[in-house]
């Protein structure tokens, strides 16, 4: 295999990988130099607003712009709906204004004239037996499986059942439970949106998003031109989680304004047009009982959750339920409920958190009404686990235990004290998730001044790509991080993957990786002579090249380099998603334990303590890595504690669709959070996976045990609001 | 935004004259917090912004015999960080603590706190528990209304439009006194109150008996209230779970709290009981010379 030349240094060899260095853009991001889209202001742009729907559901029955387009400063007024198209969720772009200023099309939007014709709406997602009553429901798959199969003779589901009870009746410790989790929005702090420039049959486009390779064709499709004339840029972009793979209808729209108008135009979503169109996460609820043999292992799990996931309905994956804990007998189904709600997009691990909060919180409950340490049934269980690594996990649930206090500070559910009304109390939670490397392309060039830069489709979410770009390129070329240049966040840059799916940090190691050692190799055969050796006798490290256990026999880098005279090296590199590869790999587990304390008379629940323990194979930039975790448990802690969408069961209106009433965690709602990269031998050896996801999982269910196992009752459904808290206390759950 | 004017006169009559002639066209601008959010939504569309900061009437922060004198527009940040305040009127202190963070304590007034008159304001149920009276100056002279009877409905008060708060006064603060303003809010900063409750308690010099007390709510009605009786029921009393339990019902009655998204009626009219009994705790405790309570409980 060609593959067996690209490796990564082992820990001992490595001088870049692997240790602390501050992000490259850490200065200007603080600072605030550094130009997210909503900082791009073109010269002579036009400002554009847009007008949403104000009902859930209805039909359009008439459009008057005239108004809106004799508005003083209204340069151009965009129709996206037709008369007679079905609204189904308020908030749906109907009209776009552009203007010379933010004023002037903010008039013109209350200028568009629209009638409609209002039909019924639905958006009781948690209520199955009223979207049953309201037509609303579709099944949404399931799957049985038992170790005792049916004869040939037995009708499979008859014998499901039959075996499905038989195994719960024999099971000496029983639980019947419900959880859920409500919909929360990706609510990205800068909006969806982009700064279009149409000139001369070519468009530049700034767009806020996760996938700048994969962008330029919607433009291209609707304006009637080729891919190749639209760039699309984006150097900084203020959080996607899943929502910005596409150019999106209003990104269109700009667009084309700007050709019709011949300006630039400018045009970010407002933050209720946010959170009503730009994504949500599904919502889960789920009924369950299960059967547990004295250990606390068990034996069968029996469920049925609902969900939606917005108009088309959809909900919660059946596929990862139970979550991680996959007892040998088991039978779920699911059902989707059509809502009138903006429709889902992908959030930082489909599925898992929303599987994760309805599940490990019944195996918890387990340990609750078995009256046992909680570590202990999650550690019974690991024989079960469905991606087969119940050692990892144990090991990790050790070192977050021994971190947190675990043995010092736990009692059994309820059984804390209080104090004045105050009770504490931890949990814990698995997770799991893939992250396999991403294709992508680098190209790169090292030029006879020493310079060496490279470029790459991908972007940086925040995540820190640009960082660990450079680390690989420095580490590979016996480099600093100062002396390489690292280019990513256009399409004219060579194709790398979306970053979703925690494939980012894969993609671009192995595309930087194979091109740094590619380039590496040509350069050492061009100085092998002087240093009378072999290219593969070299090495490159200090910034100089010299021959391996012989640091006598060197040439500095610059000096290599300038060997190279006008011909500069380049070289293109590239890896394929799927492709097996020494670089990279995917499959990672994490436990987080959560302590939190509850006030039992206000119901408010603060967070003490948040432990997350991590593997994600080989770290590159251990710092970045971290802070991927950190803001993964920020975002986990925020949906466990404030963030829900709620709508108005009478008008389907999303009532807190603002940054007053729609809660994010600030960091004093955070407490005290640990971070453990856990990369013993054995993980680092596997190459590098990455790790946006996986960490956002867990924090939901942690911190729903927390709670139960302070106040020895569940608060079943997330947010554990205040009010939600006092009413499972009150027996009202 | 819309285009409007600006002023910023220096002088208290040139104010008034600028808003007098406006004839209500015109929004006075503290430290904005408010006022500029409201205008960006268009709530509010004044044609002219009248910058009342740099008039120096508005921005006294003076205790002296008759009592603390706090200006309409002097910031939060002033009157946490001032030493007679923390000591004496700790209640107002505990609120513009509280009030946003850090950037906004240094341009919010309790002013405009409580000119913005939202039920849910945190300044005022604390200046109600101090028995604030606001000074009000307008082309007719000046008048006097306690914060009490400020605030009218939601975002309503008695100010006609050509008036201007100019300052709030607090009387002066017996021995053995002591008070304390604390909200219920589901974050830990930064959000808005679903129940506030300001207190102020004296005690007898033995510190067993309440001699005075005054309670103000906040969140639980269409504008921040006077619980008249439930202060009314504590003096004379003992210090005692069951005295404070009778003013904890006595303050439950008189409120009449919506449900919405940020908690139902139940819910508020529970919490207002917790928080009463927890504030008049705290209240107590600063009135026996312990400035410093810390009481459990979020
Ligand atoms: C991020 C953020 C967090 C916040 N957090 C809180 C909080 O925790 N608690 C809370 O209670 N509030 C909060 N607020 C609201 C606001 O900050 C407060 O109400 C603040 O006290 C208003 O004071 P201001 O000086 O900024 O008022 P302004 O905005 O200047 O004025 C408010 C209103 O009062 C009028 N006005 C001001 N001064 C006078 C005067 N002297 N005479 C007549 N009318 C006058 C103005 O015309 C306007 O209508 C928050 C606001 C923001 C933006």
């Amino acid at each position: 295999m060609a593959d067996t030349k690209y490796s990564w240094p082992t820990r001992e060899e490595a001088q870049i990988i692997g240790s602390r260095r501050n992000r490259l853009d850490g200065m200007e991001k603080s600072t605030g130099a550094a130009k997210y889209t909503y900082d791009v202001n073109l010269k002579d742009q036009l400002i554009a607003r847009a007008l949403g729907s104000p009902h859930a559901h209805c039909t359009i029955a008439s459009i008057d712009i005239k108004a809106a387009e004799q508005t003083p400063g209204v340069v151009h007024v965009e129709v996206l709906r037709k008369v007679g198209y079905e609204i189904k969720w308020q908030g749906d772009l109907i009209a776009v204004v552009a203007a010379e200023s933010e004023a002037a099309a903010a008039e013109g939007v209350t200028n568009v004239k629209i009638t409609y014709n209002e039909m019924d709406v639905f958006v009781q997602d948690a209520e199955l037996e009223l979207a049953r009553k309201a037509g609303r429901t579709a099944p949404a798959g399931g799957k049985s499986v038992t170790q005792v199969e049916p004869g040939d003779d037995d009708d499979e589901d008859e014998f499901v059942e039959a075996e499905i009870q038989r195994l719960y009746d024999a099971s000496p410790h029983k639980l019947e439970g419900y959880y859920g989790i409500d919909a929360i929005t990706h609510c990205c702090l800068e909006p969806h949106g982009s700064t279009v420039q149409w000139k001369d049959g070519k468009l530049l486009a700034y767009l806020s998003t996760q996938n700048v390779s994969g962008t330029d064709e919607a433009f291209a499709t609707d304006l009637d031109m080729t891919s190749d004339d639209v760039e699309v840029r984006c150097e900084y972009i203020g959080g996607g989680f899943g929502s910005k793979f596409a150019a999106d209808y209003w990104g269109v729209a700009a667009a084309r304004i700007s050709k019709e108008t011949g300006r630039p135009v400018k045009f970010m979503l407002s933050r209720d047009q946010e959170l009503k169109n730009a994504g949500n996460r599904p919502s889960g609820y789920l009924k369950v009982r299960i059967g547990a043999d004295n250990n606390g292992v068990v034996q069968v799990w029996d469920s049925q959750h609902w969900g939606t996931a917005g108009v088309r309905g959809g909900g919660i994956s059946q596929s990862v339920i139970p979550y991680v804990i996959q007892p040998p007998n088991y039978r779920r189904k699911a059902i989707g409920i059509k809502t009138n709600n903006g429709q889902a997009r992908a959030w930082r691990a489909p599925n898992h958190p929303q599987a994760c909060a309805m599940t490990q919180t019944a195996i918890d409950d387990l340990a609750r009404v078995m009256k046992k340490d909680a570590f202990d049934v999650f550690a019974a269980n690991l024989g079960n686990v469905a991606n087969g690594k119940g050692d990892v996990y144990l090991a990790e649930m050790k070192v977050a235990a021994e971190i947190i206090g675990w043995k010092d500070k736990y009692h059994l559910h309820g059984q804390g004290p209080s104090k004045g009304g105050v009770v504490e109390g931890m949990g814990l939670a698995l997770h799991m998730w893939g992250g396999t490397a991403n294709s992508s392309t680098c190209r790169l060039v090292i030029r006879s001044d020493g310079s060496v830069e490279s470029s790459c489709g991908t972007q940086d979410l925040g995540t820190g790509t640009r960082t660990v770009c450079a680390m690989v390129l420095a580490e590979t070329f016996g480099l600093d991080l100062d002396d390489v240049t690292v280019n990513i966040g256009s399409s004219k840059y060579p194709m790398s993957g979306a970053s979703g799916g925690s494939t980012t940090v894969g993609a671009v190691s192995e595309s930087h990786r194979r091109a740094a050692q590619d380039a590496l190799q040509i350069l050492f055969e061009k100085v092998a002579g002087q240093l009378s050796a072999k290219p593969e006798e070299l090495v490159a490290v200090n910034g100089a090249i010299h021959v391996a256990g012989d640091k006598k026999r060197m040439i500095s880098w610059k000096a290599a380099c300038s060997r190279l005279g006008v011909q500069s090296i380049e070289v293109s590199a590239s890896h394929k998603r799927g492709d097996a590869s020494p670089l990279s790999n995917s499959g990672v587990c994490g436990v987080q334990m959560a302590e939190v304390a509850v006030d039992t008379e206000t119901g408010v629940v603060k967070i003490k303590k948040f432990v997350a323990v991590q593997d994600q194979g080989l770290v590159i930039s251990p710092k970045t890595c971290e802070s991927q975790i950190y803001g993964a448990v920020i975002m986990g802690i925020a949906a466990a504690l404030y963030e829900q969408r709620i709508s108005d069961p009478a008008t389907g209106a999303f009532v807190n669709a603002e940054l007053s009433d729609y809660k994010l965690a600030r960091l004093g709602d955070v407490g005290e959070i640990i971070v453990e990269l856990y990369e013993p031998e054995s993980e680092r050896q596997r190459g590098v996976i990455g790790n946006g996801e996986p960490p956002a999982i867990s924090p939901v269910a942690a911190v729903s045990n927390a709670i139960c196992n302070a106040l020895g009752v569940r608060v079943p459904v997330a947010p554990y609001t205040p009010q939600r808290v006092l009413e499972a206390l009150q027996g009202r759950a | 935004m819309h285009a409007f004017d600006y002023k910023s006169p220096e002088v208290l009559a040139e104010a008034l004259q600028q808003l007098a002639d406006s004839d209500g066209s015109a929004k006075p601008l503290a430290g904005g917090t408010d006022l500029i959010d409201q205008m960006r939504t268009g709530r509010h569309q004044p044609t002219l912004v009248i910058d009342i900061k740099k008039v120096a009437e508005l921005n006294v922060l003076e205790c002296a015999g008759d009592g603390l004198h706090v200006g309409a527009a002097t910031p939060c940040y002033r009157i946490c960080g001032d030493d007679n305040v923390q000591q004496d009127y700790t209640a107002l202190a505990d609120a513009c603590n509280i009030i946003g963070g850090v950037q906004i304590q240094s341009r919010a007034s309790v002013g405009g706190n409580l000119c913005n008159s939202g039920p849910a304001g945190d300044s005022i149920p604390a200046m109600i528990a101090l028995r604030g009276i606001c000074v009000i100056a307008g082309s007719a002279g000046t008048r006097e209304v306690p914060v009490a009877e400020f605030c009218t409905g939601p975002g309503q008060n008695v100010l006609a439009d050509n008036e201007l708060l100019v300052e709030i006064r607090f009387p002066p603060r017996p021995t053995a006194s002591g008070s304390h303003y604390r909200r219920m809010i589901p974050r830990n900063e930064m959000d808005i109150a679903v129940v506030g409750v300001g207190a102020s308690v004296t005690l007898n010099e033995a510190g067993t008996t309440i001699t005075d007390a005054c309670i103000g709510l906040g969140a639980v009605g269409p504008t921040p209230l006077l619980a008249a009786r439930a202060g009314e029921c504590l003096v004379g009393q003992t210090v005692s779970d069951a005295t404070l339990a009778n003013a904890v019902e006595a303050a439950k009655e008189i409120i009449s709290p919506i449900t919405d998204m940020r908690g139902t009626q139940e819910y508020r009219v529970h919490v207002t009981g917790v928080l009463v009994r927890r504030v008049l705790e705290t209240a107590i405790s600063r009135a026996t010379g312990d400035p410093c309570v810390v009481r459990p409980g979020h």
